[in-house]
């Protein structure tokens, strides 16, 4: 009875009984698919896990290594696009001209649909590693800079009077109050894009990299129903990195904002 | 006219008025109000809700400029006092910065005048035993209750020994008894910097017991409506709020205000 009100008052608990109930429901349509509704090509359509699973302790070090080129490549993309957005949004804040000049670009720039921009940009560079880092680069640089810009435009009014009765000159108005009161928005930018920047990077390979999970995904797909559950761990491989960086941010993001309201524990819990 | 002046006085405030836009409407916040609040000297504003208080405080800390007539602080334009970092205020709102834990708000102005660490360090910690805070240094504003949140932002404005301090409502959000007693705190700090204190109230007694003189002010529009000098000795203890004297005072301002 105590042991039962522990697990289910555990942190974890949750999380796995939802990893679970997935798996099964996986299996179990899976199943499913191929021997009951017997629809043409079915492990195509949803593979069984414990094939998948199989198939991992062969391919698992490929998908690592692989993995690993597309999240470093993503990663770098992902800093020099924040960097530049947050640079951006900075400059915004302090001059309405600079928002007014560059603002329209910015948002017109997020119109470019990425899979027309991926090639193009491919084509320009020739480098799989800069094209990939540009185009994870370019996810990013929107959400943050917008964020950004949000949350210094935001700042409390009263907190700004109580600056302003210092005579706090403009820039330690910005460091002491402008932004630390942006640093919820910039990790907002920054969950939004993490993912994005990985999607991107996969995007590129898929055009044509040497290296990168994305051209093994190509090349398990070229090669058919044989390479059904390598093609799957690569599809799923992609996934989790974009769910390990959106934590890597999250994780970040509670260490150096503990303050934020969402941290605080709310009544009942804890 | 000959007659030399003898003093300036430390806020000077000649027929100010102060209209506020909004959309269709004109609020006639203060009209024609002129006071002169001597150096040392600790007056209160007091009057109901809307008349103006927090109107007056914010044009004297040079927060919003009046839409006619003159202020001078010290014989100079009130924003040359605000560059000159004369002003500490305590905002109606307790105005704490979410990411400073308690004894870095209170640290914050002495940041920005240049206390080194360690002296700023040890500042804290006196202020923090005054306000009774001393075991909730390390929280965050929001661990803490709405008077406790209102003691920081006190201390912070104490902190760094203002020539002038303003306080608009600052013990409203507290109980009778840290009221009190934060009042007979804020008097002994007072006796001994002898900075000016402009005290924003609601509270008839609290006024008395705390100021050499009350400004009255009566609501639509915000006017001054009458100046009570409190001649009750220093230093004041809580015993003479039972005094006669303390209550024919207390009467006295509710007339002003049921004769407005
Ligand atoms: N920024 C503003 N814009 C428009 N009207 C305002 C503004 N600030 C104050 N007023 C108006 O001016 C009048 C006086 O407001 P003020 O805040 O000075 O009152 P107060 O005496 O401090 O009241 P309280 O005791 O409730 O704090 C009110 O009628 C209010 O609506
Ligand atoms: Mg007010």
């Amino acid at each position: 009875m105590r042991n039962t009100f522990v697990l289910s008052r555990s942190r974890w608990t949750p999380t796995l009984s939802w990893i679970i109930g997935v798996l099964v429901i996986w299996e179990v349509c899976s199943w499913l698919l191929l021997h009951v509704i017997q629809v043409p090509l079915a492990q195509s359509k949803l593979p069984f896990i414990h094939m998948l699973a199989q198939t991992l302790i062969g391919y698992g070090t490929t998908l690592l290594t692989e993995g690993w080129v597309t999240f470093k490549n993503a990663g770098i993309g992902f800093f020099v696009g924040a960097t530049a957005g947050l640079i951006l949004a900075i400059l915004m804040s302090i001059s309405k001209w600079i928002e007014q000049l560059t603002f329209p670009y910015a948002v017109a720039s997020q119109m470019i649909p990425i899979l027309g921009l991926a090639p193009i940009v491919f084509g320009i560079v020739r480098d799989d590693q800069l094209a990939r880092i540009l185009i994870a680069g370019y996810i990013t640089f929107f959400p943050v800079a917008l964020n950004v810009l949000r949350g210094l435009r935001s700042t409390n009014p009263s907190a700004l009077e109580l600056m302003y009765s210092y005579a706090a000159k403009p820039w330690t108005i910005y460091w002491k109050l402008r932004f630390p009161g942006m640093l919820p928005g910039l990790f907002t930018g920054l969950k939004i894009a993490a993912p994005l920047a990985v999607t991107g990077a996969i995007l590129v390979e898929l055009m044509g990299a040497t290296n990168g999970i994305g051209v093994i995904m190509l090349r398990n797909l070229y090669y058919g129903p044989s390479h059904i559950y390598m093609f799957w761990l690569t599809v799923i491989t992609g996934a989790l990195l974009g769910i390990l960086s959106y934590s890597i941010i999250s994780f970040i993001e509670r260490w150096i904002t503990p303050w934020q309201p969402e941290y605080r524990p709310s009544g009942g819990e804890d | 006219m000959t007659v030399a002046k003898v003093y300036t006085p430390e806020i000077q405030l000649d027929h100010v008025s102060m209209r506020f836009q909004t959309d269709k409407t004109e609020v006639v916040a203060l009209e024609n109000v002129s006071v002169d609040i001597q150096k040392g000297e600790f007056v209160s504003l007091l009057g109901p809700s809307g008349c103006g208080k927090t109107t007056l405080l914010r044009i004297m800390a040079d927060l919003i400029q009046p839409t006619s007539g003159e202020i001078k602080v010290a014989g100079k334009s009130a924003k040359e006092a605000r560059l000159a970092q004369k002003y500490g205020i305590v905002f109606q709102s307790p105005v704490l910065y979410d990411w400073r834990k308690v004894k870095e708000n209170i640290s914050l102005p002495l940041e920005m005048t240049g206390v080194k660490k360690g002296e700023r360090e040890s500042r804290v910690d006196e202020l923090l035993q005054l306000v009774g805070l001393t075991n909730f240094q390390d929280k965050y504003p929001w661990q803490l209750s709405g008077g406790m949140q209102q003691r920081v932002a006190i201390a912070r404005a104490l902190a760094m020994e203002p020539e002038i301090l303003l306080m608009d409502e600052p013990f409203s959000a507290l109980d009778e008894f840290s009221r009190e007693r934060l009042n007979e705190e804020l008097l002994s700090i007072w006796s001994k910097v002898k900075n000016t204190v402009v005290f924003v109230t609601h509270s008839i007694p609290e006024a008395i017991f705390l100021s050499d003189r009350v400004f009255v002010l009566s609501p639509h529009p915000g006017r001054l409506a009458a100046v009570v000098d409190i001649p009750i000795p220093r230093p004041r203890k809580q015993e003479i709020r039972q005094s006669k004297e303390f209550y024919q005072l207390i009467s006295g301002i509710r007339n002003i205000f049921e004769g407005v």
